[in-house]
């Protein structure tokens, strides 16, 4: 087959001590730009583009890719240990994560996740080399009424994360859209709740939000507790129990269907890994044999959230690669290491650069390789984090948090902003409201609103029924919003 | 190829005048040593876009011709105002120079902004990247003349997608300018907008040559510029089309300080922009995708600005 000599032929070019470092580099840096609550893997990558302008594109291009990869893993590190999600695809990893830290079994989250990482990474490049042309005419496909029925259907998944608390799960996620409204209208340019601050006219900026919802509401409650001398959990002698090969091997269907999840949705330009592990989570719940220990602690959330940000990465190649149309803010940014040195990203590439494109793809499975190397070794390390006292603890993610919301934009409103959605997260959380569905809604919010109103200028309020494809999600998505509340109805008769 | 040419002879003529007038300069007095610390030079956008590209690209060059240190630095947020009342709350010494776009007009006008457009010095207009009308070439409409007639068998309904601004403000021209109407759909990456003329649910998209590198599935239907483009020769302009006044519409890029920056480091930077200009490395970078290099100074400039506010005005403000 003409397409194994070809990948062969990468491996040829990528063999040599450089391109290997460059590897080993981006995975690194990679895995601190996720772990980093405030350096989201768009902006890791952004950081490490002007080092690769003197380098020959090929370790360029290798270098970023390598972190972007390993930037959807290491966003599960602190997601686990200390509940603050880096990168905003880790927030669904943290559902699962942090409860199983919570138990003491801080070694199955993070064994899980990198498990789970490198397989969805493997499925995702996989799928990438084997059928980016014929996805990527489907992802162009894609009307607005689509995307809007997709984030719909996104959004349904609140739905099954609430559990009996469907009520102020709902009111958390109207919250999330809530807070989306703020900033100029993006169709029609009205500044909306802006109050004349110029910071406001983009909306609040997601990742100071994420931060002060996870990790400093956890920091307030944790201070009023005035458990200062404790640690996280409290039996620390099971938190390096790792889970065995049989372990990870009963997790493998829950692996694989997230995997090919989050791989589809990396290929739409716009959807991005944070949906597409939300949308894995949901599904590897509703396919579960215990979906009532879900949020709870079950493994297979944590494996389900990380192999379909991973492999995400994988499907936001596609149209990068096929059709020089990026997949996510981090290929847009590939966009830019390409263009440094007059190269096109496009279909072009494959015949006019070949060895770019095959050396690209075999270092995707050797990146794969490094993550998971250095992420079983790391993890041995990082896992010590657990044993912090809190009193050590509580002002590191305090100054985490702050220099992370800073990094986003350099700007102090942003830390400002960090430290409200802190304060208005501890008293939800108080009252027993969730933190994940506001996120959902601010991440899906913008996504809905945009392609709703595209949507409708384009094909008229009828354009969501008479398209079969947005029908389809549109009806999944109702039954996925009624199922629960039916169950719940069946369960109790009064 | 004249025109190219006068331009040489142009530039070339700038380039010697700036020279003998710093030396000049240099003769008369002591001129103040600058710069003598890192010079920062704002971009409005994340890192990564094409504005931070070329941003870098700059210093990348200027480093030839200087020993000067430039620091790229992105002060991103409200298309651009955050990054403009960043550098008006810097001292107006020449340490801060901003990365200028046409958007960044668009978008003072767009948000009804108080900042004065003239708080800025536009010291420096480099490249200037022509508007062009892209399509499918999968798609039923493909020529600029099959847009047009297509845009008149069924008014109001031939879908344009562009991100809002420049590209905006360019759709409602042409339609004007060729009395058509459709559906302008705004999209706030270009790359999203493109997918959707590949995908077929839009017919046009407004954008620059450079978008269309290495995608076979879109073409240049009709370009802005008094002739048609050395790099695509078989792209009509809109003038061949019969639609006049739309022959210098484009995306421009330069740099700016803050105003009351004074005479001597103005004269520094347009001697640096002069060289960087000249140089065949960023020739190259920006010529290959149709962009024309040049170095309009600051009176022409600013020139430029105050007809550029008053045209957002009347097509953003309807």
């Amino acid at each position: 087959m003409e397409l194994i000599t070809h990948l062969i032929e990468g491996f040829g070019y990528i063999a040599g001590i450089a391109p290997f470092l460059a590897i080993v580099v981006g995975v690194i840096a990679g895995i601190f730009v996720g772990a980093m609550p405030g350096l989201s893997p768009s902006m890791g990558v952004a950081i490490l583009l002007p080092f690769t302008f003197k380098m020959p594109p090929l370790i360029g291009l290798v270098l970023l890719t390598a972190v972007y990869l390993a930037s959807n893993y290491g966003g599960s590190i602190t997601a686990v240990t200390i509940n603050t999600p880096g990168t905003p695809s880790a927030v669904a990893t943290a559902f699962d994560g942090y409860p199983l830290t919570l138990q003491g079994k801080a070694g199955w989250g993070l064994g899980i996740s990198l498990v789970a990482s490198t397989v969805g990474g493997m499925v995702g490049i996989i799928i990438l080399i084997v059928f980016s042309q014929p996805l990527a005419a489907v992802a162009v496909k894609m009307h607005p009424a689509e995307y809007f029925s997709l984030a719909l259907f996104g959004l349904s998944t609140v739905a099954s994360l609430a559990g009996k608390d469907w009520a102020k799960a709902f009111t958390a996620a109207l919250l999330g859209l809530l807070i989306n409204t703020i900033g100029i209208d993006p169709i029609s340019g009205v500044k909306r709740y802006t109050f004349g601050e110029t910071s406001l006219f983009d909306g609040f900026d997601f990742i100071p939000a994420l931060i002060g919802l996870f990790a400093l509401s956890e920091v307030f409650s944790k201070i009023e507790e005035g458990s200062w001398k404790t640690r996280l959990s409290g039996e620390i002698s099971k938190q390096e129990q790792w889970p065995t090969l049989k372990d990870y091997w009963n997790l493998k269907w829950a692996t694989l269907q997230a995997s090919l999840v989050g791989t589809l949705i990396g290929i739409f330009p716009g959807a991005g890994s944070a949906i597409a592990s939300f949308l894995a989570y949901d599904l590897g719940k509703r396919t579960s044999k215990h979906p009532e220990t879900f949020g709870k602690g079950n493994p297979e959330g944590v494996a389900a959230a990380e192999a379909a940000n991973s492999a995400s990465v994988g499907g936001a190649m596609v149209p990068l690669l096929t059709l020089g149309i990026p997949g996510s803010a981090s290929t847009a940014v590939l966009i830019g290491a390409l263009m440094i040195h007059d190269l096109a990203p496009g279909p072009l590439l494959f015949t006019e650069r070949p060895d770019l494109i095959y050396g690209l793809f075999a270092s995707m499975f050797v990146a794969n390789g490094v993550m998971f190397l250095l992420g079983y070794w790391g993890s041995r390390l990082w896992i010590k984090v657990t044993k912090v006292p809190l009193n050590v603890l509580i002002p590191l993610i305090i100054s985490i948090a702050s220099v992370g919301s800073f990094a986003v934009k350099n700007s102090l409103f942003d830390v400002g902003a960090c430290f409200g959605f802190g304060v208005v997260g501890w008293v939800l959380k108080r009252h027993g409201y969730p933190m994940a569905p506001i996120v959902l809604g601010m991440v899906l919010g913008k996504l809905m609103e945009v392609n709703f109103r595209r949507a409708v200028i384009m094909g008229g309020y009828g354009v969501f029924f008479y398209r079969p494809a947005s029908l389809i999600l549109l009806l999944i998505s109702i039954a996925a919003f009624a199922y629960p509340l039916v169950q719940m109805r069946k369960e109790s008769p009064n | 190829m004249k025109r190219v040419m006068k331009q040489r002879l142009l530039l070339l003529g700038i380039v010697l005048f700036v020279s003998t007038l710093t030396f000049a300069a240099g003769k008369k007095e002591t001129a103040p040593a600058f710069p003598t610390k890192p010079i920062r030079l704002i971009v409005y956008t994340a890192p990564g876009g094409a504005l931070d590209i070329t941003a870098r690209k700059f210093t990348d060059i200027a480093s030839k011709y200087t020993k000067a240190t430039f620091v790229v630095e992105n002060k991103a947020g409200a298309g651009g105002m955050i990054g403009w009342e960043y550098v008006l709350s810097q001292p107006a010494d020449g340490y801060t120079l901003m990365a200028v776009t046409k958007t960044l007009i668009a978008n003072l006008v767009a948000t009804d902004s108080k900042i004065d457009p003239f708080s800025l010095d536009w010291i420096a207009f480099l490249v200037n990247d022509p508007e062009c009308i892209i399509t499918g070439v999968k798609n039923k409409v493909k020529t600029a003349q099959e847009i047009f007639a297509d845009a008149k068998a069924r008014p109001g309904q031939q879908i344009w997608v562009a991100p809002p601004g420049v590209d905006e403000v360019m759709t409602y021209k042409v339609w004007a300018k060729a009395g058509i109407t459709g559906k302008y759909v705004p999209y706030d990456s270009g790359a999203q907008a493109m997918a959707a003329v590949i995908g077929g649910q839009a017919e046009v998209y407004v954008g620059n040559p450079a978008d269309i590198q290495g995608k076979p599935d879109l073409m240049i239907a009709v370009i802005s510029a008094l002739k048609r483009l050395p790099q695509f020769p078989n792209v009509p302009t809109f003038k061949e089309l019969g639609l006049e006044g739309l022959d210098e519409e484009s995306m421009w890029r330069g740099f700016a300080v803050k105003k009351g920056t004074p005479d001597p480091i103005i004269a520094w930077y347009d001697d640096l922009f002069a060289k960087v200009n000249q140089d065949p490395d960023w020739r190259q970078f920006f010529e290959k995708g149709g962009m024309e290099l040049v170095h309009y100074k600051r009176d022409k400039f600013n020139q430029m600005i105050k007809s550029e506010l008053q045209d957002f005005k009347t097509y953003l403000k309807k």
